[in-house]
Order: C-alpha cells, then sequence, then structure tokens
C-alpha cells in the first residue's frame, strides 16, 4: 500500500502550502505533477555528429529540414530516443535501427488525486503509410494525457475517463489533417491506481501486467492477424509471420470517423509492474511470461532502467520498428 | 513583371540497398502562370529578337528557297510583339544587317514592323557560309539593346564552308550564355550534326523544313514560342553532399539535352546548369543522378537538392525547391522498386543515341551497326510509345519485328527522311508522375 502524505507540502515554484491533492497551486497557478511527452527538446539546436567530429568537414549546421549542410545526413531529432522518468514510473522511447525518424510517441503523469497516487501512460504508435504520422502519435498522447489527468483530478471514473481520453485525442488528429491526408496513430493507455489497472487501447499498441506468476497480455489488437486467431482461422504463430500481421482494423485519425477503443480493467493479486508498449518491442518478444523474465525485478527498483533494457533487447534483435515502453511498478510507489 | 516562381517536384526511388551508391530521379520544373499566357504586360525592354537568313548563293537553288525565306522571315517579324527590340541579319561568307541597316535594334511598332519587311522583300542570295561570322554580328547587336531576354532564329541551307571548325566553335562559345538560338535547315544539303552544336549550345532547338513552302509557318510558331518567354537565363541549382559526385544532368523532356558538362560550380557543393529561358506554365523534366558515400542500413541521407536560381535585377534568386533523399534498407522490395519514370527516361535518352550512332554506321557504311542500332531504337520507340520517332524510323527501316527489334535497313531512303529522324530523334514522350 502507498503510505498517503496528510501534510502540506510546498508548491515548487512559490514555495506556499499545497494540498496533497491539488492539481494546482492555489497561489501561483504552477501545474504539480505535470504530465510529460516524448516531444523532444524544443528549440534544440541539433549539430550533426560526424561532420562535428571531422575537422575536414566546412560546417555541421542542420538545416530546418533536419539535414547536415556537409555531408547530407539525416541528423537525429531530440524525439529520435527520450527518456521519461517520474519515479512512480518511467518510459523509454527509441527510433530503432530501421526507421529514419521516431514515430512512436508516448506520456506520462503522476498526479496525486482524491483517490491516491495514480500513474497514467500512454502510447501512440504513428501509422507509416499515413502522412505526418509522427505529428499524429504525438498530438494524439499529449491530447490524452491532458484529459486523463483532467479527469483523475477530480476523481471520474477511469473507465469513462479512457475513453474520454480517446476521444479528445481523435478530435485532436482531425485539427492536424491537411491537404496531404490524414495522419493516424494507434492508441494504448493504462491507468494505474491503488486498487488496480484500467487499460484503453485501438490498434496494435499493448499493454501487459508482467509478473512473477501469471503475467499476461491486458490488450487484444485491432488487427487482421488477431481476427484471424480470434476466428480460429490462424494459429498465433502462423497469423504473426503472414504479411498481413500487422494489417490494423483501428486507428485514431480524421480518416477513421467513429473508432470503437476497448476499455479492461484489471486488479493484481500481487506485485509487479505494468507494461504499456509499441509492437516495436512486442514484436520481438510477444509473450507476457518472456517479458516479465526481462523487466523483473528491475522494473520494481528501477523502472527507467528496465524500460532501457526492453528497448535495448528490441534494438539489439534488429529494431526494425519505432520501440517505446513505459513500467509502472505496482503497488504504486510514492515519489 | 511578376515575380518569376517555380515547382520542383522530385520523383525516383528514394530506398537504396545496403552499400549501394548510385541515386537517381526526376525533377520536373514547372514555371509559374498559365501557359500561351502572352506576357504583354511585360513586353516592354525585356526581350530581343534577330533573324538570321542564309543568303548564300545556293538559296537560290531552287528559287523559291529564298523567296520563301523571305516570307517567312516576314511572317515572323509580323509576330514580334510591340515594344520588343528586334533585327534581321543576312549571312553569307560575311554577315549584314538588314535591318535596322546600322547594325543596332529597332522596338517593334506598325512602323518599324513595315519598314523591317521592305528591307527583307530586298534580299538577294549570292555568296557563302560562316554560320560563326552570322553569330558574333548578331552578338553585336544584341548588345546594342538593354534587353535581356535574347532570342535568335537561325536559318541556313548549307555546310559552314566558308570558315573552319573551330571559328563556328569559337563563334558559338562567345555565344553562348548570351542569347539563345533556335536553326533551322532547309532542303537537305545542311549537315544536322553541325547545326545541331550550335542549337545545344545555345539552348534552341533544331529541325529540319525539307520543303521551303513550310517556312512561314515554321517561322511563325517559332517566334511565338520565343515571345511567351518571360524569364531569361534560368540556371537548375543541384546541392550535393561532400564528397558525392552529380554523374549526370540530363533535360529529359521536352528533349534529351544534355547538360552535364555544362555545369558552373556557385561554391564546393552546389553547382548550376544553363536550362535558358522559361515561359510561365512551362514544365521540363530534368534527370539527375548522383553517386553518394554510402550510409547504414536505416540511414537517411539528403543526395541532392534541386532548386532555379534567376538572375534579377536585385542579385541572383533561389526559387522552388526539390530534395533527393536516399535510405538505405535491407528491404529487397523496396530496393528493387523500379521508378516507371526513371526507366522511361533513361530508354528516351538511349533511344536518341541510339538513333543518331545508327544514322551515323549506316553513313560511314557499317550496316551491321546500323542495324542493330536502329533494331534497338525500334524497341525503344515501341516500349516508351513514342509513335512519331516509330513512325521516323519506319522510313529509314523495314520493321520486321517491332519487339524483338528485328529490322532491315532501306536501301533507298529519301535524305530529308533521315533527317527529319535525326534532328527529331532528341523528343521525347512525356509521363506524368502517378498519383495515389
Amino acid at each position: 500500500m502507498s503510505a498517503r502524505a496528510t501534510e502540506d507540502m510546498p508548491c515548487p515554484t512559490c514555495g506556499q502550502p499545497v494540498g496533497v491533492w491539488d492539481g494546482f497551486c492555489e497561489a501561483c497557478g504552477t501545474e504539480l505533477a505535470p504530465p510529460v511527452v516524448s516531444a523532444g527538446q524544443p528549440g534544440h539546436v541539433p549539430q550533426c555528429p560526424v561532420c562535428a567530429a571531422d575537422p575536414d568537414a566546412p560546417s555541421a549546421a542542420v538545416t530546418a529540414d533536419g539535414y547536415c549542410e556537409s555531408c547530407g545526413r539525416k541528423v537525429p531529432t531530440s524525439r529520435d530516443h527520450v527518456d521519461l522518468d517520474l519515479g512512480v514510473m518511467a518510459g523509454v522511447t527509441d527510433r530503432g535501427q530501421r526507421h529514419t525518424r521516431n514515430e512512436d510517441a508516448m506520456a506520462l503523469a503522476a498526479p496525486r488525486t482524491p483517490d491516491g497516487q495514480l500513474a497514467l501512460a500512454v502510447v501512440c504508435d504513428g501509422v507509416s503509410t499515413s502522412p505526418r504520422p509522427d505529428e499524429a502519435s504525438l498530438a494524439a498522447a499529449q491530447e490524452a494525457v491532458r484529459m486523463l489527468l483532467t479527469s483523475a483530478r477530480v476523481g471520474d471514473d477511469m473507465g469513462e475517463a479512457s475513453l474520454a481520453a480517446v476521444r479528445a485525442a481523435a478530435h485532436a488528429l482531425t485539427r492536424v489533417a491537411g491537404p496531404d491526408g490524414a495522419p493516424a496513430c494507434t492508441y494504448a493507455s493504462a491507468v494505474v491506481g491503488p486498487d488496480g489497472v484500467t487499460v484503453c487501447w485501438l490498434g496494435d499498441s499493448r499493454a501487459y501486467w508482467l509478473a512473477d506468476a501469471d503475467s499476461a497480455c491486458l490488450t487484444r489488437d485491432d488487427s487482421l492477424a488477431a481476427e484471424l486467431v480470434a476466428n480460429g482461422v490462424l494459429a498465433e504463430k502462423d497469423a504473426m509471420a503472414s504479411p498481413q500481421a500487422h494489417v490494423i482494423t483501428q486507428w485514431l485519425g480524421a480518416d477513421f470517423p467513429d473508432p470503437q477503443p476497448h476499455v479492461a480493467r484489471f486488479t493484481p493479486p500481487g506485485p509487479g509492474v505494468v507494461l504499456v508498449c509499441s509492437d516495436g518491442l512486442w514484436n520481438y518478444v510477444p509473450e507476457a511470461a518472456d517479458l516479465a523474465l526481462l523487466a523483473l525485478p528491475a522494473a520494481l527498483i528501477s523502472p527507467l532502467d528496465a524500460a532501457a533494457a526492453l528497448v535495448k533487447v528490441a534494438n539489439d534483435a534488429g529494431g526494425r520498428d519505432n520501440i517505446t515502453a513505459i513500467l509502472v511498478p505496482f503497488p504504486l510507489r510514492t515519489p | 513583371m511578376s515575380q518569376p516562381a517555380f515547382a520542383v517536384d522530385v520523383d525516383h526511388n528514394q530506398y537504396l540497398y545496403d552499400g549501394a551508391r548510385d541515386v537517381s530521379a526526376i525533377a520536373t520544373v514547372t514555371s509559374d502562370g498559365t501557359p500561351g499566357e502572352a506576357a504583354v504586360a511585360s513586353g516592354g525592354s525585356g526581350s530581343a529578337e534577330i533573324i538570321i537568313i542564309d543568303c548564300s548563293g545556293s538559296m537560290d537553288v531552287p528559287h523559291t528557297k529564298i523567296t520563301q525565306a523571305r516570307t517567312a522571315t516576314s511572317a515572323a517579324v509580323d509576330v514580334v510583339r510591340d515594344g520588343v527590340w528586334f533585327a534581321v541579319i543576312a549571312g553569307t561568307s560575311f554577315a549584314k544587317p538588314v535591318y535596322p541597316a546600322n547594325g543596332t535594334m529597332a522596338m517593334a511598332s506598325p512602323q518599324t514592323r513595315a519598314e523591317a519587311k521592305r528591307a527583307i522583300s530586298g534580299l538577294r542570295a549570292g555568296g557563302g557560309t560562316a554560320i560563326g561570322k552570322w553569330l558574333q554580328l548578331a552578338r553585336q547587336i544584341f548588345a546594342s539593346s538593354p534587353a535581356t531576354l535574347r532570342h535568335a532564329i537561325l536559318l541556313t541551307d548549307g555546310r559552314n564552308q566558308h570558315e573552319t571548325p573551330e571559328e563556328l566553335a569559337a563563334a558559338v562559345s562567345a555565344s553562348e550564355g548570351y542569347f539563345s538560338c533556335d536553326c533551322r535547315g532547309v532542303g537537305t544539303d545542311w549537315e544536322v550534326s553541325e547545326l545541331r552544336k550550335v542549337s545545344t549550345a545555345l539552348l534552341g532547338t533544331v529541325d529540319i523544313v525539307p520543303d521551303p513552302a513550310g517556312l512561314a509557318a515554321d517561322f511563325e510558331s517559332m517566334m511565338q514560342t520565343a515571345m511567351s518567354k518571360q524569364v531569361a537565363d534560368v540556371a537548375l541549382r543541384v546541392w550535393t553532399p561532400q564528397q558525392a559526385e552529380v554523374r549526370f544532368v540530363k533535360q529529359v523532356a521536352p528533349t534529351v539535352e544534355d547538360l552535364s558538362a555544362r555545369r558552373t560550380t556557385a561554391s564546393g557543393q552546389v553547382g548550376d546548369y544553363p536550362t535558358g529561358a522559361w515561359g510561365p506554365g512551362e514544365s521540363r523534366d530534368y534527370h539527375v543522378g548522383i553517386r553518394v558515400q554510402p550510409g547504414g542500413v536505416g540511414q537517411e541521407m539528403l543526395a541532392a537538392r534541386i532548386s532555379l536560381v534567376v538572375t534579377t535585377s536585385a542579385g541572383p534568386q533561389v526559387l522552388g525547391q526539390g530534395m533527393v533523399r536516399a535510405i538505405w534498407t535491407d528491404d529487397e522490395q523496396l530496393s528493387t522498386k523500379i521508378n516507371p519514370r526513371v526507366a522511361h527516361y533513361t530508354g528516351q535518352a538511349e533511344l536518341a543515341s541510339a538513333i543518331q550512332e545508327g544514322l551515323e554506321a549506316r553513313k560511314q557504311g557499317n550496316e551491321e551497326a546500323a542495324t542493330a542500332r536502329l533494331g534497338r531504337a525500334v524497341v525503344l520507340a515501341k516500349q516508351s510509345g513514342n509513335e512519331d520517332t516509330a513512325r521516323l524510323l519506319a522510313k529509314v527501316v523495314d520493321v520486321i519485328d517491332e519487339a524483338t527489334g528485328t529490322v532491315r535497313l532501306k536501301k533507298k531512303v529519301a535524305d530529308e527522311d533521315e533527317m527529319a529522324l535525326d534532328t527529331r530523334s532528341t523528343k521525347t514522350v512525356r509521363v506524368r508522375k502517378e498519383h495515389g
């Protein structure tokens, strides 16, 4: 059980006391426990790492569209690899080995609410065949975590809140649609509270429960492969090997007006860790028990190190896709 | 005149297999505006036109050549818009200003056009052919006007007999970049390769007008095209990474022109290639081949940035931009995909050279090589749907099997058919980018 703090704490900005359940400082308006997203560093001016190290290169400057002025290489953006650590939870997202940019996005928040400490995790994976998938995933993750946080602070039912968050994310994607088409992404969220886990998803990003025993995948993909398996047409192994395995049947985007997100609740039987991830990870390690072997017990001590280790496993296996992993140890720790 | 604007659209397979170095792309350049839109407002002192008429003795044989040349020149003068600078030159072993007689340019008006036509009607044939001298005089006359959009039409009926090839080459290179020139040969006693050297260097067209009666219509349409041009001296600018090599830059539509050797280096990584003058709504395709340092799988590189450079009163301006990307992948389905437009234009360029080489071999009496090259041309013309060229080929060879390129050289070929095939060998059929 997480120990509930009963005393007021100082606002990190102005030092005035704030209530333990407050979302904002009454004195200066600072948001307490704000969400964090894998947006990279705005205003970060990158340099070409190769030309910066080469004394003969005329320059290592990078153009506005992201290419080195000397050697023409696409220079990694600050979104290519992002670590986010909130103590009670942590996430790592990475471009992988084969893609030229990171089209995954993640958002995390760890608010203290009337129901106690919560951990909110959102992973979105941009659909490569849509235009600007990287914008889609970031906009959706950002909007969804914002909605989850607002609902959590007023003590809403987190199942309802999860659906509202998906609707908000879908709406955000109608705003980024343009003449080039509708940017699209998958969606997976997990809300971890003192009593259990609420997961919500669209597409093939997943949530898992990882523990010493009875690890399980908490989501079921909206994909052709999953449908083939569900209808008994193919065995899971064969379905995953088929070229259609990654064709998703639901997604978020202006071109898919009425998505039907799934919500599931799960009450952990004991200590363990909730994983929310993109297919860049589970493609290499689909089985919950295998993921548990990789993540535990490290995830209970340092979720950031364990998430980084999972991402490394996928990268070492080939890193064909962008990789994102968020880990939330249960029971929630006090920050 | 409104600000010129260009759009650059790049079409290529950006995926390379691990270790691959060659990137090949088609860049479609389109200038802003509506095609055919008369540049009335921008006429002014912007444009200058010179018509150069061969007045050598052979133009009298048959006599219709000189009379039709006079008619054609007058027809072209009629198309010159009010306010455009113009002049007419008579060419023999020397060059002589016909109108204005003092070797300057006149501004077109109903009155100057009438004066010019009077002077043209007095043109007589007699003397030799020294095209270099004609170009030289044209250059001097152009220099007397403030116009920056300089274009000439050159008509000849014979070989450049009265000066050395070196003299002609020197005159051509002195004119390069200063004015553009469309060349026409009337009859069949002139040399296609000789005139092509002039038209290629001076960014113009070359064609045969076998029957003098066709001259007037041809001159009129050439002048109309010239009048539609609004932006002079446009260069295709190609940026490449350090240690990359530009293998070639070719215009591939509407005709094949290899610009590779005409690069001027703007800075270490930036080269400019001349494209001449552009009219509103005009569109051309360029095939660009770049060799880059190979990247690792998953790496992306910008292999080239393609834009246009226009010289304005405010200095050179860079307009439009297309990006040629390269991404290395181990997915063979991606890397082995052949871009249909790259393939099409590669075939069209080969078609032009197969025809030119085939005709040259035929001239040298090498029937075997001629049959092989022209047979290959038949296949390429068929594959790319270039029906005009296929029709011209059929006048030079008997096609036994179009698909395999089995042909027999015709015993008797009319000179004009052979020359028409040669001059039009560079004309391409355009393919558009596939959308959706």
